[in-house]
C-alpha cells in the first residue's frame, strides 16, 4: 500500500459513541496488512486526538492549567497548522469536537490543515444507551449531553482532565456543524451502513480521503477489526479505552438496540430534540419503525 | 529589584514572582536576570518554531496571546513585554513556568515534569502527565511529615561524587481549590497562581534546604481496565524511553541540539536512580493508601 503525496490530516469526527474507536482499529489493521490482527491496545497508530492535553502543551510548551479553555481554543487553531505543516503524508486524527470558531473567527481546527473529513453518524437513541455505559452514568443524563445545545466534555472543573475542553454542542449541533461547515469536504458515514457492508463503507472512506487500498487489503482489515475479534481481545486482555465500570467497550455494536433499552419516554425525549435531523440522516423518528432508510435513498444529507 | 533563588539558580526579578520565595543577594551577581523590554513579534531567521514560539541559535521567543511576549536567551536572560491590558501577575505564572523551563534547558540541565519530597538528605521524584496528580500527592507526603523539594520544575543535578541530587525549587506548590481543601491546606494557601484560575500557592509547612540526592523516580499513572494498581519497577529502555516523556516540555532538548547530553544525563542518572511506575485510581479518598504505599515501598529500596 503507498501513502498519497499530499500532505495533510484527515479528520476523524463524530459525536462519541458512533464507530469511531472501530474506525480508527481499522486503519490500524489497514497498516498492519497481513501482520494483523492489531493489538487493541497498541494500536501503533498514526491516529491521535486532536484534544490530546498532553500533546498541546508538547507543541505549545504551555501549561494548559494557567490557559482558559477559550484561550485554549485559540491557539488550538495554531497548534493544528503547525502540525499539519509538519506532516510527511496522510494523518488521522480522531476528533470529538463539533466543528467550531475561535472568537477571532478562526476554525477551532484550523485554516487548510485538512484535506478531507470523514464524518461517522449513529442514531443518537443507539448513541444514549452506548454514552451511558461510557461515562458511568443514567441514560437520562447521557441524554441530557445529547440535548444540550452548549454541552461540552472535560470542561474545567477543580482540575485538569486528560483533554482539552471539547464542546459537543448537543447530538444535532455536532452533526450540522460537521456536515454544514464549508472549509474542509467531509465525507458522511452512517454507522449503521459501516456495520451492514463494512466494504462498501470503509472502502468510500478512503477514496474520500484519497487513501489507496485494494479490496483485498480493506477485506483482511475489516475481517482484523470484526466486532468478534474485538471483543475476544478485550474479554482476555481488558482495552484500556475502556471507561465504564461495568460494561465492556465492545459490547453488541448493534443497530437498534436502544428498543430493547430506552423507555417510550427517553425515546421520545431524544426524538423531539432532534427528530428533524434524524429523518434527514434517515432515523426514522417513528419509534415503530423497524428499518433504516438505505443512504442511497438519501437526498441532501451529503 | 526583588531576587530569588528558583532551581538552584539565583534570580534577580523586575517583575514580583509570587509563589518564589525571596533572596538577599548583591546586585548584578544573578545567573539569570528576568526584565521588561521590547520582545520582538517574530525571529528573524528562526530554526525551528511551534503554534506559540520560534527558536533561533539560544534565543527563544514565546508568545503568549493577549497575554505576552518572551524572549529566552543564552540561559541567562528573560525578557518579558506585556501584551495591552495584560497585568505582571498574569505573565509572572509563564515565567515561573514555561521561561524558566526552556531557560534550564537553555542550560543544560536534565529538568523532569514533577515534583520533589524529600527525607534526611534522600529524595524522589514523582512525574506524570498534567493532571495526574503530582502536585496533590506531594502535598500530601508533605503533610505526612516529608520536605517539599520542588513543584513542576524538577532540575536534576549531580554532587561533587557524581551522584544525582535535584535543587530545591523555591518556587511554592501549586494546587488546585479541591486538593487544597481535600487536604484541609486552606490556612495554607496564599496567592492564585494566575488571577481568577482555581490554581493558589501553598506554602509548604517544611522545605529542604539543601539539595538532597534524588534515588527513585516515580511515574504516576491512573489505573484503568489494562493497568493494574501496584507499584512495578521499570526495565531500563522503558526507563529511559519514559525519562525522555517526563521531561519538562518533552523534544525541546532535540531541538535544541542536546540529545547527546540528554543520553550522557539518562545513563548517570538512572546508574543511581530506579524508575518505577505508580498505579493508582485517581480518587482522593485513596490518597491516604497511596502515601503509605508509596513510603513503604520507597522505605523499602
Amino acid at each position: 500500500m503507498t501513502m498519497s503525496a499530499e500532505p495533510g490530516i484527515v479528520w476523524l469526527a463524530s459525536f462519541l459513541k458512533s464507530g469511531n474507536t472501530w474506525f480508527r482499529i481499522f486503519l490500524a489493521n489497514l497498516a498492519a496488512g497481513e501482520r494483523g490482527p492489531v493489538d487493541i491496545n497498541n494500536l501503533d497508530e498514526r491516529v491521535n486526538i486532536a484534544s490530546s492535553r498532553h500533546e498541546f502543551e508538547a507543541a505549545t510548551m504551555l501549561d494548559s492549567g494557567l490557559l482558559s479553555d477559550d484561550d485554549i481554543d485559540d491557539l488550538r487553531a495554531r497548534v493544528y497548522q503547525c502540525a499539519a505543516g509538519n506532516a510527511g503524508d496522510l494523518r488521522w486524527v480522531k476528533v470529538h469536537d463539533a466543528y467550531t470558531y475561535t472568537a477571532a473567527g478562526e476554525p477551532l481546527l484550523g485554516r487548510d490543515t485538512a484535506r478531507a473529513a470523514v464524518y461517522l453518524v449513529r442514531d443518537p437513541r443507539d448513541v444514549a444507551v452506548s454514552l451511558a455505559h461510557h461515562l458511568n452514568t443514567t441514560i437520562d443524563a447521557a441524554i441530557k449531553l445529547m440535548n444540550a445545545a452548549d454541552g461540552a466534555l472535560g470542561q474545567r472543573g477543580k482540575g485538569l482532565a486528560s483533554q482539552l475542553r471539547q464542546k459537543l454542542l448537543g447530538w444535532s449541533g455536532h452533526v450540522t456543524s460537521w456536515l454544514d461547515q464549508t472549509d474542509v469536504a467531509v465525507h458522511m458515514v452512517r454507522y449503521e451502513d459501516l456495520r451492514a457492508d463494512p466494504a462498501a463503507g470503509f472502502g468510500a472512506a478512503l477514496r474520500f480521503a484519497q487513501m489507496p487500498a485494494t479490496a483485498a487489503e480493506i477485506d483482511r482489515a475489516i475481517r482484523h477489526a470484526d466486532f468478534a475479534e474485538l471483543q475476544r481481545q478485550e474479554s482476555e486482555k481488558g482495552f484500556a479505552e475502556r471507561t465504564s465500570r461495568t460494561a465492556p467497550f465492545f459490547r453488541s455494536g448493534r443497530a437498534g438496540g436502544w428498543r430493547e433499552v430506552l423507555t417510550a419516554e427517553q425515546a421520545a425525549a431524544i426524538e423531539e430534540c432532534h427528530g428533524p435531523l434524524m429523518n434527514r440522516l434517515g432515523y426514522p423518528t417513528d419509534a415503530r419503525s423497524n428499518c433504516y432508510v438505505p443512504a442511497t435513498a438519501l437526498n441532501g444529507a451529503h | 529589584m526583588p531576587n530569588y533563588r528558583i532551581c538552584g539558580l539565583s534570580v534577580s526579578s523586575e517583575l514580583t514572582l509570587p509563589g518564589a520565595v525571596p533572596l538577599a543577594l548583591p546586585a548584578g551577581d544573578a545567573d539569570v536576570a528576568v526584565r521588561y523590554g521590547r520582545v520582538p513579534e517574530a525571529l528573524p531567521q528562526p530554526s525551528a518554531s511551534g503554534p506559540t514560539w520560534q527558536m533561533e541559535g539560544e534565543t527563544l521567543l514565546l508568545r503568549v496571546p493577549r497575554l505576552a511576549r518572551f524572549l529566552i536567551a543564552m540561559g541567562r536572560d528573560i525578557t518579558v513585554e506585556l501584551e495591552p491590558g495584560a497585568t505582571e501577575h498574569d505573565a509572572s505564572a509563564f515565567v515561573l513556568g514555561t521561561s524558566f523551563g526552556i531557560l534550564l534547558h537553555q542550560r543544560g540541565a536534565l529538568v523532569l515534569h514533577g515534583a520533589a519530597v524529600a527525607k534526611d538528605g534522600r529524595a524522589i521524584a514523582i512525574c506524570g502527565v498534567s493532571g495526574a496528580g503530582k502536585s496533590t500527592l506531594a502535598a500530601a507526603l508533605c503533610r505526612d511529615g516529608l520536605e517539599f523539594v520542588t513543584d513542576d520544575l524538577c532540575v536534576v543535578g549531580l554532587d561533587a561524587q557524581g551522584r544525582p541530587i535535584v535543587y530545591p525549587d523555591g518556587r511554592q506548590l501549586k494546587l488546585w481549590r479541591e486538593s487544597i481543601d481535600r487536604l484541609d491546606l486552606a490556612a495554607a494557601q496564599g496567592q492564585p497562581v494566575r488571577a481568577t484560575f482555581e490554581k493558589y500557592f501553598i506554602e509548604p509547612s517544611t522545605s529542604a534546604a539543601t539539595a538532597p540526592h534524588l534515588t527513585a523516580i516515580y511515574i504516576l499513572r491512573e489505573a484503568g481496565p489494562t493497568l493494574k494498581e501496584g507499584i512495578e519497577s521499570l526495565t531500563l529502555p522503558d526507563a529511559i524511553r519514559r525519562l525522555d516523556y517526563e521531561a519538562y516540555r518533552p523534544g525541546l532538548r532535540a531541538k535544541i541540539g542536546q540529545k547527546p547530553q540528554m543520553l550522557a544525563q539518562a545513563a548517570t542518572l538512572l546508574g543511581h536512580t530506579k524508575m518505577f511506575q505508580l498505579v493508582r485510581p485517581v480518587d482522593f479518598k485513596i490518597l491516604a493508601t497511596t502515601v503509605t504505599a508509596l513510603r513503604a515501598h520507597w522505605d523499602s529500596l
